[in-house]
């Protein structure tokens, strides 16, 4: 009896101490739930998951860039660039007969700007040498500027209000955009975990050297990614913009910060190498209801942001005292 | 085989010069061009103007620098710097010039500390430290304000009006408190044994720490040089504008981290230079004013500085391994 | 005996409690409110203590204080939050006139009213508001066009500070100012504008690009006083004294910079105003009374020579 509580205690550690921010998420869901009404209602989680659903989607690609080493720190011009692109471009008269359908070329178009602006990242990393924190940093200066130009400093607006209805539908209980990240955060959990692209993904980022002996082609592969994670920033650029059924050219703004801030709260080390999906989808969910239940309790906007700078130190601190432990354990 | 070892050699020489010279070059190149399209851009009247709106990101710049070479990031100086601001600023008229100086400088460098305790003691990572201390020192300036602005009420008497609005021999003070931060922090890399440490513990912090060097203490001391270069900037900046908003800094982190890879530190830590940080403020000064006077909108220089960003240091990196193109596969 | 009536008494007592209960629930009303950028200047905090003072004054009335950070996704975010609390109406400050009209739409959806509060939303949301209340902006940028004639003697040239590109407010303010500009003084040219975005050091940054690039500026306009504050500082450090300044908003710093005569006039403009309109508007959306879709309160301009009849602005 007591060896059983043992070892499930120890298989409960182990969990604990691979995924320490799924715990975090736990306290915090408790928290909220005995602390505020309005938290624990099936409305209120449908809100939390649209809401976490654009830095998550985010996540999902940056998390493949930074187990490869790299970072993108671009990821909000481009989704303020795709969501520009996807409102604008449906309004242009040239589609005005194809009714709905004029989203299509839009969302395409959005989406391609992404795919291609991750490529352009990718591409300078792999030929210059240059880091990829200062590529990305450069570009997302350069890529805000691209979206200030483009709209002329101007917001747009979509007429059609089938976009942002499509933005606030459902399916079944579900909300759409809620459905399109939890479906993309499995397709990207297998992607990492059980393809070649994934163990590629890994070894490049564990040790550049051995990837390269090993046969790997590092530079095509890392541009994979960064238009991996550019097609992820279009997307979330594409379904934020159907929740206001416009677009800002200031959108976005911080976004980078946050979704890094999420990823290595999910454990993924900023050195390459480790991370996974499912501890990304901690990290995104630990600070969408950290907003939402501070919301939902009036806690003055002031207060959030010392708290939320404080719990992100306090995590990232907890999480090396864990995994400290984990390292002693493994030497004895 | 000979063939291309020999243009890789000659490459290197030419790399070579780059390397050393690339940014000044650049730097040349820029001016010349502004200067053949505004005529007003050359005048002394304007070069003046751009460096004395520079030094405020520029004596930041320089605490970043020591930091970044010590193989760091700092983000949190931007909301620093507002702190700091709003803390001078409101303290003017209730203790006086000097003793809100005072105050605002332990107060800036007791966030440097706590940065430096979990950088550089708890071997915490600065990206996310700094970051979330770039949050919560916003948080805190709010708290402290409560969301008002803060003025300096009697600005045509106080003495405090000289940091960034007086000369002294026909020159502006923020710009020479610019060049005196400096030469100071240049000097203390340059030709101490701090310098040297730092350098140190940011190329190779296993062979700093076997060779008897205290990473904890260096590390967590560049982080107080940064706070207090950050302290020293919102004095200028406050004095500028005799008032200030609780976001006056927000951005300046990314500006600041601009300016210091423009001019060649490198990321990785181990190498860099106040001299060079220091031209690197200047070409985004200039291009920021040299764009605004070609009359061309606000957001057109983020794109050149991406341009130029990317191909200064694509230049560094290609001179120092002789070769332009990566030799990734 | 005693103990019997105690006992009544007490019964009494919860009794009554629990009928005071019951009445204050039928008549408490709950209002939420989403704000643009709180701290980020003294106006929205003052307008935040006044509404917050201002509810509390009101026993039947229980609010909900949210502030988005700027943030049009947050604000968003915000709404939806509000709309599963079933408040029963919502006051927003838009961050952007365009992209919060769906999130209001899905609060009109849901039957709650939505109130505009400062800053007025786009025309194609405007079928889903209850009401707008606050300051008339095209009033105001047209108000200080004709004190920029007066200053100016109807001719010279001028350079103009706007706030945040994509504001409402911004937009509004210098369409306003422009047309009416052109209307009553067509020999006035604005020779640029540029953002300086609702803050002083930047405002101060544009200034001076524009005191090295024309070497005569007969007047400035900016969008809000802190703005204009900003350009007076750099006009002071330059020596250029000849330089009329007219604002909006009138700050503390703007009144003053007005009681030493360095400053021509502004809007005046009190958050308080603006705050207990909207909350007086959303009672009365609430109980059912008629209110005006253009809720406007007053915003005289103030001037060197008439400002003794106006208190010193609180922010």
């Amino acid at each position: 009896m007591s060896i059983m509580n043992k070892s499930s205690a120890a298989r409960l550690w182990r969990q604990v101490v691979r995924h320490p921010i799924w715990f975090f998420v736990l306290v915090i869901f408790i928290f909220f739930s005995l602390a505020t009404d309005h938290f624990f209602a099936f409305h209120n989680f449908q809100n939390i998951l649209v809401q976490t659903s654009t830095i998550g989607l985010i996540a999902l690609g940056m998390t493949l860039v930074m187990i490869n080493g790299n970072i993108d720190l671009s990821v909000g011009a481009t989704l303020a660039l795709a969501a520009s692109l996807a409102v604008d471009i449906q309004g242009w008269p040239v589609f005005e007969s194809w009714g709905d359908w004029a989203m299509l070329p839009a969302v395409i178009a959005a989406l391609a700007s992404g795919i291609m602006l991750g490529a352009l990242n990718g591409i300078i990393v792999w030929k210059t040498g240059v880091n990829a924190f200062i590529v990305t940093l450069g570009a997302m200066l350069g890529v805000r500027g691209l979206v200030f130009i483009y709209t002329q400093e101007q917001s747009f607006y979509a007429m059609n209000f089938a976009y942002s209805d499509f933005g606030s539908s459902a399916v079944g209980p579900l909300p759409t955009l809620a459905v399109i990240f939890l479906v993309f955060t499995v397709i990207t959990h297998f992607l990492l975990a059980r393809t070649v692209h994934g163990r590629n993904t890994y070894a490049v980022g564990g040790n550049r050297d051995a990837a390269v002996n090993a046969g790997i082609r590092v530079g095509p592969h890392m541009v994979v990614n960064f238009m991996i994670v550019g097609f992820f920033a279009a997307l979330a650029g594409v379904t934020l913009s159907t929740q206001m059924g416009a677009s800002t050219p200031n959108l976005g703004r911080d976004y980078e910060l946050w979704t890094i801030t999420a990823v290595v709260l999910g454990g993924t080390k900023l050195t390459g190498g480790a991370g996974n999906i499912i501890g990304t989808l901690g990290g995104v969910l630990a600070i969408g209801i950290l907003r939402n239940g501070m919301n939902l309790m009036q806690v003055p906007a002031f207060y959030v942001l010392v708290i939320l700078g404080t719990i992100l130190i306090a995590v990232l601190f907890l999480d090396k005292q864990v995994n400290r432990k984990e390292d002693g354990e493994l030497r004895v | 085989m000979a063939e291309a070892t020999l243009t890789s050699n000659r490459l290197k020489g030419l790399g070579g010069t780059l390397a050393k010279q690339g940014i000044l070059i650049a730097f040349i190149v820029f001016m010349i061009g502004f200067a053949l399209f505004s005529e007003k851009f050359l005048t002394s009247g304007n070069v003046m103007t751009v460096i004395r709106q520079a030094a405020i990101v520029g004596v930041m710049a320089i605490g970043v620098t020591v930091v970044v070479i010590g193989g760091n990031l700092d983000l949190s100086v931007g909301s620093m710097l507002s702190f700091s601001t709003v803390l001078v600023v409101d303290l003017h008229d209730k203790i006086g010039p000097g003793e809100a100086i005072a105050v605002m400088l332990v107060a800036t460098l007791v966030l440097g500390a706590l940065n430096g305790f979990l950088i550089g003691y708890l071997r915490l990572n600065s990206l996310i430290v700094t970051l979330g201390m770039l949050s919560a020192i916003q948080g805190l300036t709010l708290i402290y304000t409560g969301g008002q602005n803060v003025d300096i009420s009697h600005q045509d008497t106080t003495w405090f009006a000289v940091f960034g609005r007086g000369q002294v021999f026909g020159l502006p003070v923020p710009i020479l408190i610019f060049a005196v931060v400096a030469v100071i922090v240049h000097v203390v890399l340059a030709y101490t044994p701090y310098g040297r440490r730092v350098y140190a513990v940011g190329g190779n912090p296993m062979a700093a720490v076997f060779s008897g060097i205290r990473r904890n203490r260096v590390v967590a001391c560049s982080y107080l040089i940064s706070a207090f270069c950050t302290g020293i900037a919102a004095v200028i900046l406050g004095s500028r504008v005799m008032g200030s908003q609780n976001n006056v800094g927000q951005g300046y982190e990314l500006l600041v981290l601009a300016a210091v890879i423009l001019g060649g530190t490198s990321l990785l830590g181990g190498s860099g230079s106040v001299l060079k940080t220091v031209i690197g403020v200047l070409i985004l000064g200039f291009i920021q004013n040299g764009l605004l006077l070609l009359g061309y909108a606000y957001y057109v220089q983020w794109l050149v500085t991406w341009v130029v960003i990317i191909l200064a240091v694509w230049l560094d990196v290609a001179a120092k391994r002789g070769r332009l193109f990566s030799p990734i596969a | 005996m005693t103990k019997m009536i105690q006992k009544s008494v007490a019964a009494g007592v919860v009794a009554s409690g629990l009928a005071l209960a019951g009445g204050a629930q039928a008549e408490t009303m709950t209002i939420g409110i989403t704000q643009n950028n709180v701290g980020v200047d003294s106006y929205q905090t003052t307008y935040e203590k006044a509404f917050i003072e201002a509810a509390s004054k009101n026993p039947d009335v229980k609010t909900i204080v949210l502030d988005a950070g700027g943030d049009v996704a947050r604000q968003i975010a915000q709404m939806q939050d509000l709309i599963q609390q079933q408040v029963d109406a919502i006051i927003i400050w838009p961050t952007n006139g365009k992209a919060v009209v769906p999130a209001v739409r899905k609060a009109n959806q849901a039957h709650i009213p939505v109130i505009v509060t400062n800053s007025n939303i786009a025309k194609e949301g405007q079928e889903f508001i209850a009401s707008f209340s606050g300051p008339n902006n095209i009033t105001q940028g047209a108000y200080s066009a004709e004190m920029m004639c007066d200053a100016l003697d109807n001719k010279g040239q001028i350079v103009q500070i706007t706030g945040q590109p994509g504001y409402t407010t911004a937009i509004e303010r210098q369409k306003g100012f422009e047309d009416r500009l052109a209307e009553v003084c067509p020999d006035v040219k604005i020779i640029e504008s540029q953002p300086g975005d609702w803050n002083r050091e930047k405002s101060q940054r544009v200034m001076e690009a524009f005191l090295t690039k024309y070497d005569d500026i007969d007047g400035v306009y900016a969008g809000d006083d802190n703005m204009g504050v900003g350009a007076l500082n750099a006009a002071k450090a330059a020596g250029r004294k000849d330089i009329i300044f007219i604002g909006a908003t009138n700050f503390s710093v703007g009144y003053e910079a007005m009681a030493r005569g360095e400053y021509y006039g502004s809007i005046y403009q009190s958050p308080v105003d603006d705050a207990k309109n909207a909350l007086q508007t959303a009672i009365d959306v609430i109980k059912g009374k008629d209110v005006p879709k253009m809720n406007y309160f007053d915003t005289p301009k103030i001037t060197q020579k008439n400002m003794d009849q106006f208190s010193k602005p609180v922010f």
